[in-house]
């Protein structure tokens, strides 16, 4: 006691006295030579951590001086570069001036090299301010979990209870790879985890959470151990289960399961929905779905480019046609990775069923030169259809320069589809034309199968590089159907002929593409490369539609060679190309253009006649960008390319599935060419937290494929396709978002402008439709954790419409989109949503029925068990029971207006269930 | 005579290369690498560490270089340094400027002497001219030597921003208290300097014993003026929802 008095009498002295500095001189000799030596370096080290206090350099005379010295303990430190470093332990009290005198330096090259210096992982380490042990240095036993390891870590106790002393201080956290896990307890991780999933365990002070996210160091440290694990330990699994039943039929039941072993992977889903749901949504997809293809590196672009490759309603996550639907999915993927990631191999299975019920009205006027006809038509349909699809991607990195990527799809569907319409078309004055009442079904199978193998090889030099693409891709189809139609023409109000049609048709069709192309990259100058390229392509296609009548047996064997037809049409295409790009700083530029000998062979398989073109091609191409800095850009490009017609639109054939509406093909069609321009320019300020984007592209068709109308005064529409020049369509837009960083929310606005000309013949003259439709988009959305959540975005366009065969009937109309979403959270466990979408459509003087639609939905729902990982739901869709189906198109000389039914008002009461477990034992981190 | 030759001959070599070991350089060019690897970044950026579904990272690093390589001069001349871009790199890839992080081409000149520095900082669309005192690192001497670019460097090591771990190599022989970005202030100039959290390392290739031009050595003088606490707060009240992704980007910028 008495000594502490002592102690803490001279500490406070010293605390007094420190104003009082300190100093030391001396001078820097060589002990042999007897040289002063100059520009050494003097340092003086602080004892306890040896941090650098203060340091000079001898001057001439070998002489120095520090001056300002606090008291206390400190290393001197004399180095020379040729000379052995020269330590020594100083005391400074206050006020005292120490004379180090002569020091003498000696050549390092007189000191013998006697210590050798092994360098061996050690067992324990410090990085920065932790404390690592190498977790395979400490021998436990068989089976021991992480509590018996910490044991005999030194430095590290355990308590009885569990409780975990490590340096002194109790450790409050443990950490698995740097996450939390379930709770604050540290036992949960310590006691269930395997000791040998370890491959290291750190302790260190961790910062409070407020100073780890503002930085500020407020004292506030907690002892923390963090448990590393081996990349092999990783394993565990994550899933979700969400099960819901309401009125009217309405179901969504999916679970969703990923099974993980460090790099392999094995995923599974099933889903039953009769609200709409048909698949993963894109949030799913990432957890749970099959491997996509990733972000793409864009190289004329400079970044990368993320496809939302999902093409028909198989692939959506939702439904999106008309009508009601069910649907039931399931999926099973597979992912592993091989030789330290060199191979890896991904494969997926997924099956698809859809069905739905449709019926719906469709309203449409059409112009022609001197007169028009309105025409409704009511349709009832079913639909049912079903996928089985496989895919696999192999990938394998020979070694640096040399990679290998093999992916192969395919699938086998089948199609039923029964459909009933009833149909009149009315003159201008309003008096009736013709009737119809029609009924078809077809059953069909359909198959699918795509091959791409990519090599890619990278030569030393710098820009050199050569790849190899092949690709197979094939599409199949065959239908059975009939046709059932009874016509009723009218003259003036009374009915003057009817006629009917009852066919068999028989469908099969099948196209073929076959892809190679081998490209060579070769740097010029600096940031200059040559790119040459040839490439084969051949597609071959053949379309079969047999349309039988019946006989007097009454089976259906009278082939109508009217509406028959057996086509085949080959395109043989050869390419050469070379581009030029420039990859600067600011700049990047290319140009080039490839040049096509297109071969095209069309044979009637059915009449026996023959078809033989040939053409050539350019394609040329160029892109720009140019960068004002990292954030802002611009891009420019062009493209020209051609575009083959169909096998549909190329075969002379008469299609009367709408025998008031009859297409037929030419086989004289030209392919059309396409140049498309497009724009963009960006601007994102991350630091005031504004954005600015413009875009704008344009295309213009050289002999677009459009139609020739013919309509009779009884109402019959025939359709030849023609080549025609005029055709084009252009969008532009901008926008601009900004977070207001006091009020906190975040607003965007932009304005955007659609047009197009759509050019074709009716009634022998050429017809013009153009279309324009500006409009203006507002989004805004604040949040604040765990308390609520807003969210606006709106949309408003004006549509305008005229053809030039009538421009006295201008149709224009305004549709406006609004939506809300608002979440409110409270009571803790508790949320309430609201979603409320408004669309609103004006009417025209055609189209004159009610077409507003708020749709509001909403749920509330209580979250239960350990990290909310349950919620129970009531969701109510479309409170108000007003949603239907619609759609307007007005951009030929026919515009129509479409309603049809969809999903209205129900309830469904839902619990979901997020699980998931990992690491030995331990739950994983949440999804 | 033969024996007699052979030993004045090794006698001038070591006299010559003594003398050349005894030569304090205070002023030149340096020019340093700096290698950062995007892959390691790019793991260390995730927030999510569920990388159990598909593997997005895993493709993007097939489509870019491990390292992104720039190179930077350093001239130096009595108390004065200024460092700033030097060549490019020859690379055939692009790499995307959102993978190069901000403040990769900072200038940043330093009056040893004055305890002033002026730094010029690009981020992301702000160029800051930042005016401050040199940074004030508390640097942990240690043993450990190494060889860089031909000059003997001995390890020192400091914490910045609390957390972020700093390893420096620096020779007694550049009798200039200089290095790389805003680090300096050691017995010596920094030849290398290693930021493990950031997967970055600067190394010198090469000391030119040059005389530095005063246009070598002239303060940037463009860009919106602040002094470091203002960047700082700046970044905090930008980044606060960026995650990992924001914390890396602060630490890179306040380098």
């Amino acid at each position: 006691m008495k000594k502490n008095f002592i102690l803490l009498f001279f500490l406070s002295i010293s605390m007094y006295v420190s104003a009082q500095k300190s100093g030391l001189k001396g001078v820097i000799n060589d002990t042999s030579a007897n040289e002063k030596l100059v520009n050494t370096t003097i340092a003086l080290l602080k004892a306890k951590d040896s941090t650098l206090y203060t340091f000079t350099r001898s001057k001439q005379g070998g002489v120095f001086e520090l001056k300002n010295i606090d008291s206390g303990q400190y290393i001197l430190m004399i180095t020379h570069n040729r000379y052995a470093d020269y330590y020594d332990a100083l005391t400074f009290q206050p006020g005292e001036t120490k004379d180090a005198g002569n020091v003498m330096m000696t050549l390092a090259a007189n000191l013998l090299a006697d210590v050798t210096v092994r360098t061996k992982i050690a067992a324990m380490r410090m990085k920065g301010d932790t404390l690592e042990y190498a977790a395979d240095s400490f021998h436990v036993r068989d089976g021991a979990t992480v509590e018996d390891l910490l044991k005999i870590l030194p430095g590290i106790q355990v308590d009885k209870n569990g409780k975990i002393t490590a340096q002194g201080e109790e450790v409050k956290k443990v950490l698995v790879d740097g996450e939390e896990f379930f709770s604050d307890d540290p036992t949960v991780a310590t006691q269930n985890l395997q000791a040998d999933a370890l491959k290291s365990v750190q302790v260190f002070d961790k910062k409070s959470d407020q100073a780890e996210f503002t930085g500020i160091d407020d004292g506030n440290k907690t002892k923390t151990i963090n448990l590393k694990l081996k990349d092999d330990k990783k394993n565990g699994y994550f899933g979700k289960l969400d099960v819901g039943g309401g009125n009217k039929d309405r179901w969504n039941n999916t679970g969703m399961i990923n099974d993980f072993h460090g790099k392999k992977k094995i995923s599974g889903y099933g889903i039953m929905s009769s609200t709409g749901k048909t698949g993963l949504n894109w949030e799913e997809q990432g957890s749970y779905g099959e491997a996509g293809s990733g972000p793409e590196f864009n190289d004329d672009f400079g970044g990368f480019i993320f496809w939302g490759g999902n093409d028909d309603e198989f692939s959506s996550g939702n439904y999106y046609g008309q009508g009601i639907p069910k649907a039931w999915a399931a999926g099973l993927n597979f992912a592993n990775k091989y030789h330290d990631d060199k191979q890896s191999l991904n494969g997926s299975y997924r099956f698809n069923k859809i069905t739905s019920t449709g019926e719906g009205s469709t309203l449409s006027q059409s112009l022609l030169p001197d007169s028009l006809f309105y025409n409704t038509e009511k349709a009832k349909t079913f639909n049912s259809r079903w996928r089985h699809s496989v895919s696999g991607i192999y990938e394998q990195q020979f070694d640096s320069s040399f990679s290998m990527k093999l992916t192969v799809k395919g699938y086998t569907g089948h199609q039923d589809t029964y459909s009933d319409y009833d149909n009149q078309s009315l003159d201008a004055g309003g008096i009736l034309v013709n009737k119809s009442l029609r009924h078809t079904n077809a059953e069909g199978d359909n198959s699918n199968l795509n091959a791409n193998l990519l090599l890619r090889k990278k030569f030393k030099k710098t820009g050199r590089t050569l790849s190899l693409n092949l690709s197979d891709a094939y599409n199949g189809s065959n239908t059975d159907g009939f046709l059932y139609s009874l016509n009723s023409f009218y003259n003036k109000g009374s009915l003057s002929f009817e006629d009917t049609t009852d066919q068999e048709k028989k469908n099969n069709a099948n196209t073929n593409m076959f892809n190679s192309k081998i490209t060579y990259t070769e740097p010029i100058v600096k940031n200059l490369f040559a790119e040459f390229n040839y490439a084969f392509r051949l597609s071959t296609s053949d379309a079969e539609k047999l349309s039988y009548n019946k006989n007097l047996d009454g089976k259906y064997t009278a082939l109508d060679t009217l509406y028959s037809t057996h086509y085949s049409f080959d395109v043989t295409t050869n390419t050469g190309g070379a581009a030029l790009k420039f990859n600067g700083k600011k700049i990047t530029f290319g140009a080039g253009t490839d040049i096509a000998s297109t071969n095209f062979n069309q044979k009637d398989l059915l009449r026996d006649t023959l078809l033989d073109r040939n053409y050539i091609n350019f394609f040329p191409r160029a892109n720009f960008v140019y960068k004002f800095n990292q954030t802002s850009r611009v891009f420019l490009s062009y493209n020209g390319s051609t575009q083959q017609p169909s096998i549909t639109q190329i075969s002379p054939v008469a299609d009367n599935t709408n025998p008031l509406i009859i297409t037929i093909g030419n086989p004289y069609l030209k392919q059309q060419f396409i140049h498309n321009f497009n724009f963009n320019a960006n601007s994102f300020k991350v630091l005031s937290q504004r954005g600015f984007f413009m875009y704008g592209n344009a295309t213009v068709t050289n002999n677009a494929i459009v139609t020739n109308q013919v309509t009779t005064p009884g109402g019959i529409t025939t359709y030849r396709y023609v080549n025609t020049n005029g055709n084009y369509n252009a969008y532009v837009g901008l926008n601009y978002f900004k977070k207001f960083t006091k009020a906190d929310f975040n607003l965007n606005w932009g304005l955007n402008f659609n047009g197009g000309r759509y050019s074709n013949f009716v009634n022998g003259e050429k017809n013009r439709t153009d279309n324009y439709a500006p409009g203006f988009d507002l989004g805004f959305n604040k949040q604040k954790e765990k308390k609520f959540n807003i969210n606006y975005w709106g949309r408003a366009n004006y549509n305008i419409s005229t053809s030039s065969i009538n421009e006295e009937l201008k149709t224009k109309y305004w549709t406006q989109s609004h939506n809300l979403d608002f979440t409110v959270y409270f009571l803790k466990k508790f949320e309430l949503n609201n979603e409320v979408h408004a669309e609103l459509r004006q009417k025209t003087d055609i189209f004159n029925t009610n077409n507003n639609v708020v749709v509001w939905n909403g749920y509330i729902g209580r979250k239960f068990l350990k990290n909310d990982k349950g919620l129970l739901k009531f969701y109510v869709y479309d409170l108000l029971n007003q949603n239907k189906g619609y759609d307007r198109a007005i951009n030929t000389n026919v515009i129509t207006e479409r309603n049809y039914n969809t999903i209205n008002r129900y309830f469904l009461l839902s619990f979901v269930w997020n699980f998931s477990k990992s690491a030995a034992g331990l739950p994983a981190p949440g999804q | 005579m033969k024996r007699i030759s052979i030993f004045c001959f090794s006698l001038l070599i070591t006299h010559y290369s003594l003398f050349a070991q005894d030569i304090f350089i205070s002023k030149g060019k340096i020019e340093f690498e700096k290698r950062v690897n995007i892959y390691k970044n790019l793991d260390d950026q995730r927030d999510n560490d569920n990388e159990n579904g598909f593997d997005w990272i895993g493709q993007m690093k097939k489509q870019i270089p491990e390292f992104n390589v720039t190179y930077f001069n350093l001239y130096f001349d009595g108390d004065k340094t200024l460092y700033k871009p030097g060549r490019e790199a020859a690379t055939a890839q692009k790499i995307p400027d959102w993978f190069k992080g901000p403040a990769s081409d900072n200038v940043v000149y330093c009056d040893l002497a004055s305890d002033k520095s002026t730094t010029q900082k690009t981020v992301y669309e702000t160029t800051f001219l930042i005016q401050d005192s040199l940074r004030q690192a508390k640097w942990k001497i240690t043993n450990d030597t190494r060889e860089i670019a031909g000059f003997k460097c001995r390890k020192a090591t400091t914490i910045i921003m609390d957390s972020v771990f700093v390893v420096a190599f620096y020779t007694d022989q550049i009798v200039t208290s200089g290095g790389p970005e805003s680090f300096n202030e050691l017995p010596g100039m920094i030849l290398g300097l290693v930021v493990p959290r950031l997967h970055a390392t600067w190394y010198a290739t090469k000391v030119e014993l040059a005389n530095p031009t005063p246009a070598d050595l002239t303060a940037p003088v463009k860009g919106k003026k602040a002094n470091n606490e203002e960047v700082t707060q700046k970044l905090k009240s930008s980044m606060k929802d960026w995650g990992k992704f924001g914390q890396h980007a602060q630490w890179e910028i306040s380098l």
